[in-house]
């Protein structure tokens, strides 16, 4: 069975709360229905759920668990949200861009550069092009 | 790794060297040796329906892709999904639980790889090799900005642009067998 570990964390960046999610593992089939749940309530409980996802970590991710990320994105962006990944593996990019993720949602390669994007100095440009290879 | 790959890896391992063992001679001349390496790859193997040995298939995946296609180590990743996907997709609409899902790889090093994947054809779900074409055809080809579902990214989105063959097939006990196959030539220019 795959595991995966979820760390969260609280960032205060130009005023806003923005919410660090590190992902140290694999995304399968066997646990993203559960661990799914714990960003969802981090989504319910935010009034504006800002999300940075560091990806550097993570090791797999499987459809369904891309296929959740997009719905975080939709529910965040609801309650004017916004979420973000950062540093993803060459593996891990490459499959986002196969599925067209990369086209919703912005990606970064570095955390820093990502939190640019909720410091109100829209638009840090998404390092869109990272090579997957 | 977790603890869970020995039983696959050992089944592999052994029906991996049976596909490759020679009775008649042992590979003692330059031209043997080539002639095996030549030699097409079949490994075959059989998981019970549970996600629960997916991790090590897909460690196991990705050893057959490194050491035994020829193959690019993106490539091996992308198999990996392949293979997940495919076998996912197996024990959620194909085989019931408490029966199997059989797995097959094919490969001429430096050609080609094909894998099958085999279902009993007795989960509550199961579908006919028509319905499975035509759910590929009419999702392949959608603006992947524009699927909203949770599910229904691994077969039309990821099994399909990273293969150059996809078939489905129904069995005669009643299963659906999906084939794909990718060559390397075509897997050079992406």
């Amino acid at each position: 069975m795959a595991e995966v570990q979820i760390n969260f964390q609280d960032l205060n960046i130009g005023g806003k709360t923005v919410k660090l999610i590190s992902f140290t593992g694999q995304l399968d089939e066997t646990n993203v229905d559960e661990e799914a749940k714990k960003i969802y309530k981090v989504i319910d409980e935010m009034p504006n759920p800002n999300l940075l996802l560091d990806f550097s970590e993570l090791t797999y991710i499987n459809s369904k668990a891309i296929g959740y990320v997009t719905d975080w994105y939709s529910r965040s962006a609801v309650k004017n949200g916004k979420i973000v990944i950062a540093k993803p593996q060459p593996n891990i990019l490459d499959i986002l861009k196969v599925v067209g993720i990369t086209q919703i949602i912005n990606i970064f390669n570095g955390i820093d550069e990502a939190k640019q994007v909720f410091s109100g100095a829209e638009e840090a440009v998404p390092s869109a092009k990272l090579k997957t290879k | 790794m977790e603890g869970n790959n020995e039983p696959i890896d050992a089944a592999m391992q052994k029906t991996a060297s049976q596909q490759n063992q020679d009775p008649v001679a042992p590979y003692d001349t330059e031209s043997k040796s080539r002639k095996a390496v030549d030699k097409p790859i079949k490994i075959s193997i059989i998981i019970p329906t549970s996600a629960y040995f997916m991790s090590g298939l897909r460690d196991f995946t990705m050893n057959i892709v490194r050491n035994m296609t020829g193959f690019s180590e993106q490539w091996a990743f992308r198999f990996q999904s392949v293979v997940d996907e495919l076998v996912n997709n197996a024990i959620e609409f194909g085989s019931a639980p408490g029966t199997d899902v059989k797995i097959t790889f094919l490969s001429q090093k430096g050609k080609n790889i094909e894998i099958f994947v085999e279902d009993t054809g007795t989960g509550p779900n199961k579908k006919t090799a028509m319905e499975m074409a035509s759910y590929v055809e009419e999702r392949k080809y959608m603006d992947p900005t524009k699927i909203t579902t949770i599910r229904g990214r691994g077969l039309s989105q990821i099994v399909a642009n990273w293969t150059d063959l996809l078939e489905f097939k129904n069995n005669p006990n009643g299963g659906l067998t999906v084939h794909v196959a990718k060559f390397l030539e075509n897997a050079e220019q992406k």
